[in-house]
């Protein structure tokens, strides 16, 4: 019961929180701003994958990390120890209840604006030609960025757990996120980078059930069109020129050849594991 | 069961808490808190009250000894000690969006009570401190007193049989200080109520056993009228109305009478020293037989100083002058009741 309740207490003051208000509006506001910029020109896999890139590489992953961080770092840990820890609850529970009440809002916000937005990408009568997305891939490619946003709580609670300074912990984040596409290139562990991730996503969408993904189904054009609407995004976000395309290199097709869905699910759900169960165990040995 | 087989509702042994090897906030401290009793713990701001207090709840792991709470050890995740405890921390921050009763069904639910249990108990608690009037506010509107109250309503839900409170008093007005007093005295009835609190007044009117913490130390644990029973007896004060050439002249009878020591602590508040072993009340009697022939009338009477604060000035005083004797003072002198050491 005390886990349902700090469940339930810590959604409810999320839903309130003006941070998740404003991200849900932001992200509704580029989510239709995405869709109807693309909306006679891009075919639905590159569309519905640009629809995902701000949740898997920027800027959402900045809120969504800070949420992760903000309830076992700062005063508002005192508060926590002073209103639940000091009740007959296990410290188990409540940093499970914290974090699952997390993992439910940030799904929440992600699902509620994504999801309506692929399903009028693909249902809609568009200019483009059918480029064969099939649900399977909807919801493959739905939940792969799902378990990515579960893997950035996950490291939220564990950095806030460590650091105990709220504005430090994402300082750390924010410092590790981007530079960890680089790591996974030297260990040629592209296929686990977010950056990756994001540019095989058209090639997912696509997959049929159940079916083993061909290195190849992404077409020449879904890739192109795709890392130019990145680059477009970015260069727009930052307020640059937009970047020339580039020779083959880091992110190169030929890198993402061995990508498998059942690994990147792995390589994305063991870390999430292996944060929350060294957060429990720091989060027990901590003094409050 | 025997009266001696009835574990202590707290007992420390040893108990020690060093921050990061820089502020020994609680320093080889033994506490025993007998069941039933009111206890006192006192101390200066920063003597460890609220340390000890968080090492008890299990919030704070001890860096050395252990904590015991009627028989069982406490730690972090021990659920079924702490469901004996009701605490009630220092200004207590509740979430400011909730409203009282949503507050202590929260709290009901972590305390594991079911629907059928909570709702009764929430709704008789929240007349009981008075914030009947108060549930259709968000807390963040509440004042300080009320949130104080809604406090120790969320520390009565579960229906622990060991309350600890911290600081209670602090920050409330005259009126919500008497109502948390009152309060405690009655729950201090049918359990026992630890309280950390720094104003002495409190303690005269509320405790039966106190704890004095000096620097993390426990200097002295007991009933409170044996903390007392260690003042010097000494003086009693008259106060006065009348002519001060009159007061003047009563204050040089008085001390010719044998055994007495006077002093004029103002104009019209004469300090009375008994000395020589002589009874207060025959002392007394004497003098008070002086003041009316001398055109005075009295206006009060009453001990020299608060007892309870010269009481525990004076266990400050002698444990700042003990010096280094502190070091391992109960194994050196045997003075163990004096140091708090539960086998006394």
């Amino acid at each position: 019961m005390p886990l349902r309740a700090i469940l339930q207490h810590d959604l409810r003051n999320l839903c309130e929180s003006r941070i998740v208000r404003l991200w849900l509006a932001a992200t509704a506001l580029l989510t239709a701003a995405i869709v109807l910029t693309n909306w006679a020109e891009t075919p639905s896999a590159p569309l519905v994958a640009m629809l995902l890139f701000p949740f898997l590489v920027f800027p959402w992953f900045l809120v969504v990390m800070l949420l992760g961080v903000n309830p076992t770092s700062g005063a508002r840990a005192e508060t926590l120890a002073d209103g639940f820890l000091c009740r007959p609850v296990t410290r188990l529970e409540c940093l499970l209840g914290t974090w699952v009440a997390r993992l439910l809002a940030v799904g929440g916000v992600y699902l509620v604006v994504t999801a309506p937005a692929v399903a009028v990408v693909v249902l809609a009568d568009r200019p483009p030609t059918d480029d064969g997305v099939t649900l399977y891939g909807i919801v493959a490619a739905l939940g792969v960025v799902g378990l990515v946003l579960a893997l950035q709580v996950s490291l939220g609670v564990l950095v806030g757990i460590l650091l105990r300074r709220s504005l430090l912990a994402v300082a750390v984040l924010l410092l590790t996120w981007f530079p960890v596409n680089l790591v996974l290139h030297t260990f040629s562990l592209e296929q686990y980078s977010p950056i990756t991730l994001s540019q095989r996503l058209p090639a997912l969408l696509q997959q049929p059930w159940r079916a083993e993904p061909e290195a190849d189904t992404a077409t020449g054009e879904d890739m192109e069109a795709l890392a130019q609407q990145a680059a477009q995004f970015l260069s727009v976000l930052s307020g640059a020129p937009p970047q020339p395309a580039k020779e083959p290199g880091f992110f190169d097709r030929a890198a993402i050849d061995d990508f498998s869905l059942r690994y990147v699910v792995l390589g994305y759900g063991i870390p999430t594991l292996l944060s929350i169960g060294l957060a429990a165990v720091c989060f027990h040995m901590r003094d409050f | 069961m025997r009266t001696s087989d009835v574990p202590p509702a707290i007992r420390t042994e040893h108990l020690t808490k060093i921050y990061r090897n820089r502020l020994i906030a609680v320093n080889d401290m033994s506490l025993l808190v007998p069941e039933g009793s009111v206890f006192g713990l006192l101390g200066p701001n920063g003597a460890g009250k609220t340390t000890t207090l968080r090492l008890i709840m299990g919030l704070q792991r001890p860096t050395a000894g252990r904590v015991a709470v009627q028989g069982m050890p406490c730690g972090p995740n021990a659920v079924a000690v702490r469901r004996l405890i009701g605490y009630l921390p220092t200004h207590p921050s509740f979430p400011g969006n909730l409203r009282p009763i949503e507050y202590l069904d929260l709290v009901g639910k972590l305390c594991r009570l079911s629907a059928q249990q909570r709702r009764p108990r929430i709704a008789s608690l929240v007349r009981a401190v008075g914030l009947l009037g108060l549930t259709d506010q968000r807390i963040e509107n509440l004042s300080t007193g009320e949130t104080t109250r809604l406090g120790i309503a969320a520390s009565l839900v579960g229906d622990p049989p060991l309350l600890i409170w911290d600081e209670p008093t602090a920050g409330l007005d005259p009126a919500a200080r008497r109502f948390t007093l009152d309060l405690i005295r009655e729950l201090g009835k049918s359990r026992t109520v630890v309280v950390a609190t720094h104003i002495l007044g409190d303690i005269d009117r509320i405790c039966d056993h106190v704890g004095v913490m000096h620097a993390g130390r426990m200097v002295f644990s007991g009933p409170v009228q044996d903390m007392k029973r260690r003042l010097r007896p000494d003086d009693f004060c008259l106060e006065l109305e009348g002519s001060g050439e009159n007061v003047r002249r009563l204050a040089e009878q008085a001390g010719d009478l044998e055994g007495v020591g006077v002093r004029l602590s103002d104009q019209r508040t004469l300090a009375v020293a008994v000395r020589d072993g002589r009874p207060r009340a025959a002392v007394l009697a004497e003098v008070l037989q002086l003041v009316e022939p001398n055109r005075l009338a009295l206006q009060s009477v009453h001990s020299g100083r608060n007892e309870t604060e010269h009481a525990y000035l004076q266990l400050l005083q002698e444990d700042e002058a003990h010096g280094f004797q502190r070091f391992d003072i109960p194994s050196r002198r045997g003075d163990d009741a004096a140091a708090g050491d539960p086998s006394a």
